[in-house]
């Protein structure tokens, strides 16, 4: 037995053989102590079975030790082994003895497990030759074994793990990636390519470029920036959404996250691991938040936690005099910082969680203009119920504010025009009594004493108490007019009511050589207020009059035509005319109001612009210095 | 033209009354005049004349605005009253409101609506239309 082993080592020794295994050889063939330390110690089992007696094996105290067993308590049988290892093992163990026996190039060479006598299994890597006689025939068997089962377990674990990983990569629907940043080189799974619809043999061959290829180009540069932000160690790890093109023409968007794993040794970065997550339909439902937002009738602004913009309203650019500047991402107090500061402590009350309101508050613009605005700040909740920065909804309330403002105004203009009411009665029961009690008294002076009406002084005081008196009565025309008569107006014949006006000047259109044409057609009727038409006929020919030119055949002329819904009063006259560069401004107005009867034009045509307004119509004058004055008046036409 | 017997001017205006009363003098207004300062007194003075059967006055000159009783509270009140005599009411006025005119002729008692101040003239068409009216 012994020797036949003996011949198989010599037989692999030869002169060319190191001295000291040769040494070593020699020693252990003198000194059994020597190969007892060997088995012991870099063997965790030896046995020997005599193949003829099959009952019979050694087995080393280690082989025991190993299993638990105490090697003086076991007897040196092959049941005794056989009863502790796995039955499932035990029938490859038979299988490759079998072969090994018949062939002896086939090795008996395997992984075995073994019941501990604590329980647990030992895994044993078991290696056996047979020993064969000179016929060939199998006498005996020697084996050795060898604990593997820490490595088994650092097999299970690893195996475990992995299993782990890949079955939470599947769950998460995750694309992985690893790229060799040197190379160029790139290996993704299954899921990454079907992300963008694809299977990883349509993509082959594979590499980085076949993601350069399937992203949009624009996140492609944002992707990169962030990848060597990363690989300088500014960021722990790599993070952007970036959107790729799908098999199908249309976008997805994947949120790619990688960290570097291995770097060369001159620092610079080798491998780097990564994921895709497709988050299309995030961003999509992202994009139609913002889109509301963006699309929404009122101010309205979304911020994250750091008061970054997330979407914001176009009215929102409106309130705050945003130009169509990029503010997605940059923070409030960037964006608007005087006001963002001022609300700084309720932001902070806000992210706590609080609503915060103001329903009137003063803005002083940078253009120095002043804004109302009523505003509301509502936290937004993440789906894990934090606070994932606040909602502003504000509205500019400047324009109810000023219609306040006006509101106010108006009762100040009520409160003065009852005032000014007031006054056109003062003026008409207590002025106009006084003055004509002057007229009265003076008249009846000069009855009495008929001798003192040529005296110069008793005719200027009756020239200045008729002009008292006429300069009163023009005060309360223009306070009386009114000019809510609208509902209160009636049809009335203009053809008639010149007529009227003309016999009433007729003595001064005969003294002054006027000649006045009533060519107003007989059937047309004018919505007015008897009193005012009167009033505005009367007024326009008594200017003709006493603005004729002495040294022309004057006339007057009062033509009427129909245009659309109103009536247009042509007076024309051939006088004196008026400069309309210089005076067209002061025309109507209220200027040289009281001046000397005579020349007291300011006053008559104001009346009479207001008079024209409050039944309706309007007024406008073409006028040449010394060729006439044709006035324009619009009046409504009563049709019947 | 037949004169009239009894005239009435009720004003709070001295001056005017004192004018009034010239005038009327001047062409032979009336042969009496009875003068009140306010509504009120004029009501209370008429009334009685009534109640006692006395002579009334043919024609009243009303002034508008007075103190205690104006002179539309006057003409509401006077209306009230039963009168067998015709009395014919001119309102004499300084305003020249139109509202004014206009409520002026809302009422049957009144005949016409005089702007102050009165002169001869105005006084004397009075004259002739009140004797055209007889």
């Amino acid at each position: 037995m012994k020797s036949k082993q003996k011949d198989k080592v010599d037989a692999v020794l030869n002169e060319q053989e190191n001295y000291l295994k040769k040494e070593l050889y020699d020693l252990i063939k003198k000194d059994s102590w020597l190969f007892d330390f060997l088995q012991e110690a870099s063997l965790d089992g030896l046995w020997f079975w005599d193949l003829d007696a099959p009952e019979n094996e050694w087995m080393n105290s280690k082989f025991w030790t190993t299993l638990g067993y105490d090697p003086d308590q076991m007897p040196h049988t092959s049941s005794s082994w056989q009863d502790i290892i796995f039955p499932e093992d035990l029938k490859d163990v038979y299988a490759n003895f079998a072969k090994h026996s018949k062939d002896p190039s086939y090795p008996y060479d395997q992984v075995v497990r073994y019941r501990h006598k604590l329980g647990h299994t030992v895994w044993i890597r078991c290696r056996g030759i047979i020993l064969r006689d000179e016929h060939g025939k199998p006498r005996k068997m020697l084996g050795a074994h060898t604990d593997i089962t820490d490595i088994k377990k650092k097999e299970e674990e690893l195996r475990l793990n992995s299993a782990f990983f890949e079955q939470v990569i599947d769950g998460t629907d995750m694309g992985t990636w690893q790229w060799n940043v040197k190379t160029g080189e790139a290996i993704f799974n299954e899921r990454w390519a079907e992300i963008i619809g694809y299977t990883l043999e349509e993509l082959e061959p594979i590499s980085i470029d076949t993601w350069m290829k399937h992203a949009e180009p624009k996140d492609l540069e944002r992707s990169n920036k962030l990848l060597q932000d990363h690989f300088a160690g500014k960021t722990p790890v790599y993070e952007c959404e970036a959107r790729m093109f799908h098999k199908n023409g249309s976008h997805v968007w994947v949120l790619d996250k990688g960290k570097v794993v291995s770097w060369d040794e001159e620092g610079n970065p080798e491998w780097v691991v990564g994921s895709h997550q497709e988050i299309t339909e995030q961003k999509k439902s992202y994009e139609r938040n913002r889109l509301f937002i963006q699309q929404a009738p009122t101010a309205i602004a979304m911020f994250d936690e750091k008061m970054k913009y997330l979407a914001a309203s176009q009215e929102w650019f409106n309130v705050f005099d945003l130009k169509n500047e990029e503010i997605i991402g940059r923070t409030h107090y960037d964006v608007l910082p005087k006001i963002a500061k001022k609300w700084k402590k309720s932001h902070q009350q806000c992210l706590k969680g609080n609503v915060v309101k103001n329903s009137e508050e003063r803005i002083e613009k940078t253009n120095g203009s002043i804004q109302w605005l009523s505003w509301e700040f509502r936290p937004w909740l993440t789906d894990d119920n934090r606070v994932g920065g606040i909602i502003i909804h504000a509205s500019d309330i400047t324009k109810i504010k000023r219609e306040e403002e006006l509101k106010s105004l108006l009762a100040v203009a009520e409160d003065q025009n009852k005032r000014l009411r007031n006054f056109a009665h003062i003026v008409s029961h207590n002025l106009k009594s006084h003055s004509g009690n002057f007229e009265m008294l003076l008249d009846l002076w000069i009855q009495e004493n008929p001798e003192i009406e040529n005296d110069e002084i008793i005719q200027l005081f009756k020239t200045a108490s008729e002009n008292l008196a006429e300069t009163i009565v023009h005060l309360n025309e223009v306070v009386l007019i009114n000019t809510s008569v609208n509902e209160n107006l009636v049809g009335l014949n203009l053809n008639e009511a010149m007529s009227k006006a003309i016999e009433s000047v007729s003595a001064i259109a005969i003294e002054s050589e006027v000649v006045i044409y009533n060519l107003i057609q007989p059937d047309v009727y004018v919505l007015g207020v008897s009193a005012y038409l009167d009033s505005i006929l009367l007024n326009l020919i008594t200017n003709g009059i006493k603005y004729s030119d002495k040294q022309r055949n004057s006339y007057i002329s009062l033509s009427t035509q129909i245009e659309e819904d109103f009536v247009i009063l042509e007076v024309t006259d051939n006088g004196l005319g008026i400069d309309l560069k210089k005076h067209r401004s002061k025309l109507f107005g209220m200027y040289k109001t009281f001046h000397h009867n005579k020349d007291a034009r300011g006053i008559g045509l104001f009346i009479t612009k207001n008079q024209v307004e409050a039944i309706g119509g309007q007024i406008e004058v073409e006028s040449e210095v010394n060729q006439g004055t044709t006035f324009k008046i619009y009046l409504q036409h009563e049709k019947n | 033209m037949k004169k009239i017997d009894i005239a009435c001017v009720i004003d709070d205006d001295p001056i005017f009354v004192f004018g009034i009363k010239k005038i009327m003098e001047l062409i032979d207004f009336c042969k009496n005049l009875m003068v009140f300062s306010d509504g009120e007194e004029a009501l209370n003075n008429l009334k009685a004349i009534i109640s006692a059967n006395e002579k009334l006055p043919d024609v009243i000159l009303l002034d508008l605005n007075m103190p205690i009783l104006d002179g539309w509270q006057f003409l509401e009140e006077f209306v009230k009253i039963p009168c067998k005599k015709k009395i014919i009411i001119y309102i004499v006025s300084s305003s020249v409101d139109p509202q004014d005119v206009l409520r002026a002729k809302s009422f049957e008692l009144v005949s016409d609506y005089i702007v102050k101040p009165v002169t001869v003239e105005k006084l004397k068409e009075v004259l002739r239309d009140l004797g055209k009216v007889a």
